[in-house]
């Protein structure tokens, strides 16, 4: 049986000369003198203290780059550097027979270059953590200490919701491309689509459920936004594996107060198996963007996430896969009505909330129309562009959304 | 005037041991990381009188000499590997007064003119120069002010600043800058994002823009980290505000202590939970499930202590026991202070042992570097670079 090292050295370099270290300019000589001292302990004799380390110089410089300035300004070849220095520290983890700790490690390890790296060597880290996983899902099942999941997961009965008719989100099943584009996408109107998911292996061979989840991504690290809604005070970002996020903020095993919400992320370029489980909807080809410039995020939580009300600068496709969730939409036209906020970071974002509104400091709300609904699993709402969307969920939900133009 | 550094040493800027110097590749992590002030080399032979200067980089120490011929040594990243005292010096630098650093370029200044030079290629010639007037009542040469403006650390190099600020020092950090006026009066401009400016907001600057709750307290000193700025008083206090995360404006930081904890869970496995509980967020349970996120603290536990991950406004630390502060500097995340009793406080990050404690421990608090006070040596000067620390030494004891 092929030890583990065996496994990653098998995808990486043969040696050192066929492993490319490439920079532009920005990235100091200095910084390469390092990388190329952690390149050649890849190929010889160092004691693991050594490796970690100079993989460890290469990462701390390398985030001190990328928390310089704004993100969008961070040169790419910083977050490349950073994806080497997980390569090595990844590599250097795994070399020595890893305990299960270290495994792990190595995995969280990987998973931060994907996070805030730049893809190098042919996406590498993405073909070592697949290596890692197997190797995690391996140990696991020798362990004999498996507890059957106490299923601690609140019994939420969600509010019985009445959406009046006349406020409701119109619904057509399996409308043609045609249908749509003319009474939906160019007079931009909002509608739930009925049956355009049906087939996706996330609601057939491979239903999406807590289960499932873990076993293809329980050990990988993910963003999770921690706190009621992102307009709050308390509202943070923090870095859990889903196994983690699982047991803190969905079966609530370790009684933390608060809400934590796997919010708009692209899980799918991290996580290859999910992406399979779905399909980008055919209509997005009515626009002009090319399917490479879907953006597709995935929304997990437990039932109480709110995204407050907002509007974005695509059009939204918001596939309903587990669970349900209350939306309101208002028109673009009402935005006067909304209380945008006047930052430059919230200016998408209205002061008012939607089921709570302080009619004093915002008395125009109650007259802007709106749409709404509880969208279930199997469902899709088109959102137009720059549509005005709040979305609460009533119980555990999982939702994918598709950005195009 | 003896110099102690401690912290990063990776390319041997602080000491080149042997292993180096053979051209093997440095294996032991304790020659990477100095955790013990030790002495530099090239000084035994200069006189304790020698006025000297340190400027670091990431990879180099400039080790300037101002008695007499003076000029600059280079260590760390591309000098000639030696630890003999007065190796070669950097030729072009003979009659310099002064030095600036940057992991890119090092730039001098002339009594005539000023130049930089770029490290990483060997030129014959500087990448920029520009003449100085000589002017009988222009203020001393302070890199990087030079007249009429300042030298950044990134193109343009030559930024004009305005003659009415009346610049007499400026600190740098790649994206913010903190600007002392001859009236003691303190300005910021650059990237807010972590409130390293100090208007108490997160917004960015484009235009020097005066510190109001500093306004009415004269300035002697400023100096900057990547996300923080800090400063002196006349009478001796130390200010500081921006961001917090690594403790290193010496206020009580979530992130450290989450820190302290992951570091703590990760080596737990042999060692009993009695050693591991921090005294404020421990979280009492023992630390040996080997998880790898920090963990909450437990309910019952949360204590009174506030928390501080970014400071918009100046604050006052008071460095226990009450002193006068004489200079600071900035690290890229960690804070050394000298006070006027000759003792070295140091704070924030300190992975690569340049806080002195004798350890890789960060910490929130300022503590005083117990090296110096054990061997009687009194701290007169102390220079940081991004992720280590040089210390000035001078023999009596100052009152």
């Amino acid at each position: 049986m092929a030890t583990l090292w065996s496994k990653v050295s098998a995808v990486l370099p043969l040696n050192e000369e066929q492993f490319p270290l490439q920079f532009g300019d920005k990235v100091e000589s200095s910084v390469v003198e390092m990388l190329k001292r952690s390149r050649q302990q890849l190929y010889s004799d160092a004691t693991s203290a050594s490796r970690m380390l100079n993989a460890q110089i290469i990462l701390d410089f390398s985030w001190e780059k990328l928390n310089t300035g704004t993100w969008r300004h961070v040169d790419k070849e910083w977050r490349r550097v950073y994806s080497y220095g997980c390569l090595f520290k990844a590599a250097a983890l795994c070399r020595e027979d890893p305990s299960a700790d270290q495994l792990l490690q190595a995995v969280r390890t990987c998973d931060m270059g994907l996070l805030m790296g730049a893809a190098i060597m042919e996406n590498i880290l993405q073909v070592m953590v697949r290596i890692l996983q197997g190797e995690v899902k391996s140990t696991k099942e020798q362990d004999e200490s498996e507890h059957p999941e106490v299923k601690r997961i609140k019994i939420e009965c969600p509010r019985v919701f009445v959406i009046k008719e006349d406020s409701a989100v119109p619904r057509m099943k399996c409308p043609s491309l045609e249908c749509f584009n003319t009474n939906y996408l160019l007079p931009l109107k909002p509608v739930i689509l009925e049956g355009i998911i049906d087939h996706w292996p996330a609601l057939n061979e491979h239903p999406w459920s807590i289960e499932y989840l873990r076993s293809v991504a329980g050990c990988r690290t993910v963003p999770v936004e921690v706190g009621s809604r992102y307009t709050d005070e308390e509202w943070s970002q923090t870095l859990l594996t889903v196994n983690e996020f699982i047991d803190r903020y969905i079966l609530n095993k370790e009684e933390v107060k608060g809400v934590g919400y796997l919010a708009q992320h692209q899980l799918f370029d991290q996580i290859p198996e999910l992406k399979e489980d779905i399909r980008p909807p055919d209509y997005c080809c009515l626009g002009e963007g090319e399917e490479d410039d879907i953006t597709v995020n995935a929304w997990f939580g437990p039932g109480g996430t709110v995204s407050p009300l907002h509007q974005d600068p695509q059009q939204n496709f918001l596939a309903q896969v587990v669970g349900s969730k209350y939306i309101r939409l208002y028109s673009p036209d009402d935005t006067d009505k909304l209380y945008p906020h006047q930052s430059q970071l919230l200016h998408n974002t209205s002061q008012v909330e939607v089921e709570n509104p302080d009619t004093e400091r915002f008395p125009e709300f109650a007259k802007a129309p709106y749409l709404e609904c509880v969208l279930q699993p199997g469902e899709v709402l088109f959102i137009p562009v720059q549509h005005w969307h709040y979305v609460r969920s009533l119980e555990l939900s999982f939702s994918v959304s598709f950005w195009w133009s | 005037m003896r110099w102690f550094g401690f912290g990063f040493n990776a390319f041997g800027q602080i000491y080149v041991h042997d292993k180096l110097i053979k051209g093997e590749c440095s294996d032991a992590v304790n020659e990477i990381k100095v955790i013990s002030p030790t002495e530099l080399p090239g000084n035994a032979d200069c006189c304790w009188e020698t006025e000297s200067q340190i400027r670091a980089s990431w990879s180099r120490r400039a080790y300037l000499q101002l008695h007499g011929d003076s000029c600059v040594w280079l260590a760390g990243f591309g000098a000639v590997l030696s630890n003999e005292s007065c190796s070669s010096c950097m030729k072009e630098s003979r009659g310099c007064k002064d030095a600036f650093i940057t992991e890119s370029y090092l730039t001098l200044a002339f009594p005539d003119r000023i130049e930089s030079w770029d490290l990483q290629k060997e030129e014959e010639t500087p990448s920029w120069s520009m003449e100085i007037k000589k002017e009988s009542s222009g203020p001393p040469l302070n890199l990087p002010l030079v007249p009429g403006g300042y030298i950044a650390t990134k193109a343009p190099f030559y930024r004009s600043l305005s003659p009415h600020l009346k610049a007499k020092s400026l600190a740098l950090s790649a994206e913010h800058a903190i600007l002392l006026s001859a009236s003691g009066a303190v300005y910021t401009w650059g990237l807010g994002s972590h409130g390293q400016l100090g208007h108490g907001g997160l917004t960015s600057e484009e235009e020097p823009r005066a510190v109001e709750a500093l306004w009415g307290m004269p300035m002697s000193c400023v100096a900057t980290g990547s996300w923080h700025s800090v400063c002196i008083s006349d009478g001796g206090d130390l200010y500081v505000w921006g961001w917090n995360e690594t403790g290193q404006l010496g206020l009580p930081s979530r992130g450290l202590r989450k820190a302290l904890q992951l570091q703590c869970s990760q080596q737990a496995v042999a060692v009993s939970s009695k050693n591991c509980n921090t005294n404020s967020t421990g979280t009492g349970a023992p630390c040996q499930d080997g998880s790898t996120s920090p963990k909450e603290p437990q309910e019952g536990e949360k204590l009174d202590e506030v928390f501080i991950s970014i400071q918009a406004f100046p604050a006052l630390l008071d460095i226990t026991p009450s002193c006068e502060i004489r200079t600071v500097s900035c690290g890229s995340r960690h804070t050394a202070a000298v006070t006027t009793t000759g003792d070295l406080y140091t704070w924030g990050w300190g992975d690569y042992g340049q806080l002195g404690h004798q350890n890789l421990i960060s910490s929130d608090e300022p503590q005083r570097v117990e090296f110096f006070r054990e061997r009687q040596m009194c701290v007169f000067d102390v220079v940081c670079g991004p992720w280590n620390t040089f210390a000035a030494v001078i023999k009596e004891e100052v009152a």
